[in-house]
């Protein structure tokens, strides 16, 4: 038996980063995968029943591999709308923002929730295969802006709480967060510091997320876990958060977009505003805007059976017309989903092919979220 | 049984026939099976060389022919249940039945205690 993904993943030249949360994993009886430099856990029980744990009740995620970053000045606000795709600007205090960040080629930086604090005080999480770019990108383009940026890197880590029962268990062990509405936050007093409970996710699920002193991520864990227990919480690995994001069409960098996928071209597409004020690569991406280059991502689900993984191959009457950036197994439908990319316009419901191995696959275009939500967040 | 250093096992049932599957570790590496690509019936295979795949939420897996051969027979039931090869590696979730070209690849195979010790 041999599997050429497994393999990759497991050679790495530099010893792996571990998070404040590493010994939990273990005695968890977690399967570790490196992914970007970190030893991070992929799954638990199995990657099926803790995505449904998500999609049912609710699950636990250690996302500290992403890194927050503070923002502060009286540019600041300006500053993170110069950067960012979505507008910045007018934000409301205490609101979370989806944005991607552009090159001036118009390529994709990174894709970020923005968190406005208050007037002149942000923060923006950082991916964690993009934590060194994304911070130099800051630090470069900040020379022309009043503001500081300051990384919490080193000292904070990150869990997520994610489901349909995710706001009531938050809601017995912080009670300030039944206050917080979706896309919003607030930073309360835990022991002697300050944490951010954020209702923000990449699930789809609803839930929330949770920014702490890496000194006190420990028992916050073991105090969601306890209090989950009766409603059968399950620690949840990147191999589920994996296919929960895929079910719903968020982009994951890398894959949707990259140094030369433009946001405008992925199915992030949404969160870009053209018509806002000047904005890094705005003058690039509406020059390939009317461009013949310009290509798109369209969901796809197999007709098939078999699996559809990320680099296939894909066809339309025959023809050569694109490749698929992410592809794997949907829990939920027990169907494999993707997404391509490509310059054919495609439309709901159209058939395309893919090859899997030198086979052709047929598979349909269709409408993300690929997955209708039960979600406790709204 | 006989297994190989790519974690595939072989047990003759009658004569020159055998059923081949993944060892309980391979399972475990692998996490959960999603789909099993089964090989053709009357397919000629070669020890060593891919004779059916494994997907699972994470990765595609090539099974190798533990032997040379032609395939008698596949598991149908991995069709609609491809979790067997999780839920029994080593028996309810066997992938195909072969009838060996050569008796003597045997012969190069690991017994299961030498199979369990080059897992440590």
């Amino acid at each position: 038996m041999g599997t050429t993904a497994i393999a990759m993943e497991q050679h790495q030249a530099d010893p792996l980063k571990k998070t404040a949360l590493y010994e939990r994993h273990k005695a968890l009886g977690a399967k570790f995968v490196e992914f970007n430099g970190w030893e991070m856990p992929i799954r638990y029980e199995g990657t099926v029943s803790e995505h449904n744990a998500v999609r049912e009740h609710v699950g636990l995620f250690d996302v500290s591999h992403m890194g927050r970053v503070s923002i502060r000045g009286k540019d600041a606000e300006k500053f993170l709308d110069y950067l960012s795709t979505n507008k910045v600007q007018g934000m409301a205090s205490v609101a979370a923002l989806y944005t991607i960040w552009c090159h001036e080629n118009g390529g994709s930086v990174d894709d970020l929730l923005v968190y406005r604090e208050d007037d002149n005080t942000f923060f923006v999480i950082i991916n964690a295969g993009n934590r060194a770019k994304s911070l130099a990108h800051l630090n470069h383009y900040a020379k022309d802006f009043d503001v500081t940026i300051e990384p919490h890197y080193d000292n904070e880590s990150i869990i997520a709480i994610q489901g349909p029962l995710a706001k009531a268990l938050m809601s017995q062990i912080f009670p300030e967060s039944s206050l917080i509405t979706n896309m919003h936050f607030a930073k309360i007093p835990y022991i002697d510091e300050k944490i951010l409970l954020s209702a923000t996710g990449y699930t789809g699920a609803g839930g929330f997320e949770i920014y702490a002193p890496s000194q006190y991520i420990e028992s916050i864990w073991d105090l969601i876990l306890e209090k989950g227990n009766s409603l059968n919480i399950k620690p949840v690995g990147l191999g589920a958060r994996d296919t929960l994001r895929l079910e719903m069409g968020f982009v994951l960098y890398g894959h949707e977009i990259n140094d030369s996928i433009a946001p405008t071209e992925s199915i992030g597409a949404w969160c870009v505003k053209l018509d806002k004020g000047n904005f890094l690569g705005k003058q690039a991406l509406i020059a390939l805007e009317s461009s013949t280059d310009k290509r798109k991502e369209y969901a796809i689900k197999l007709i098939d059976q078999g699996i559809m993984r990320e680099n296939a191959d894909v066809y339309k009457d025959g023809k050569k017309i694109g490749i698929t950036t992410s592809g794997g197994f949907s829990p939920t439908l027990k169907k494999s989903i993707g997404i391509v990319l490509t310059k054919e316009k495609l439309h709901t419901g159209e058939t395309v092919e893919v090859a899997i191995r030198g086979s052709s696959y047929k598979a349909e275009v269709v409408a993300t979220p690929f997955i209708k939500v039960k979600s406790g967040a709204d | 049984m006989k297994f190989t250093e790519t974690h595939e096992w072989i047990k003759i049932q009658n004569d020159n026939i055998a059923v081949v599957g993944v060892s309980n570790h391979a399972q475990e590496e692998l996490g959960e099976i999603v789909y099993v690509e089964l090989p053709q019936i009357g397919k000629n295979v070669q020890a060593g060389k891919e004779s059916a795949v494994l997907e699972s939420t994470k990765a595609a897996a090539d099974v190798y022919a533990p032997v040379s051969g032609k395939i008698i027979s596949i598991n149908q039931e991995l069709s609609s249940s491809p979790e067997l090869v999780n839920a029994s590696p080593e028996d309810k979730g066997w992938l195909y039945t072969i009838e060996l070209s050569n008796l003597k690849e045997l012969d190069k195979l690991m017994d299961k205690d030498a199979y369990l010790s080059s897992l440590k």
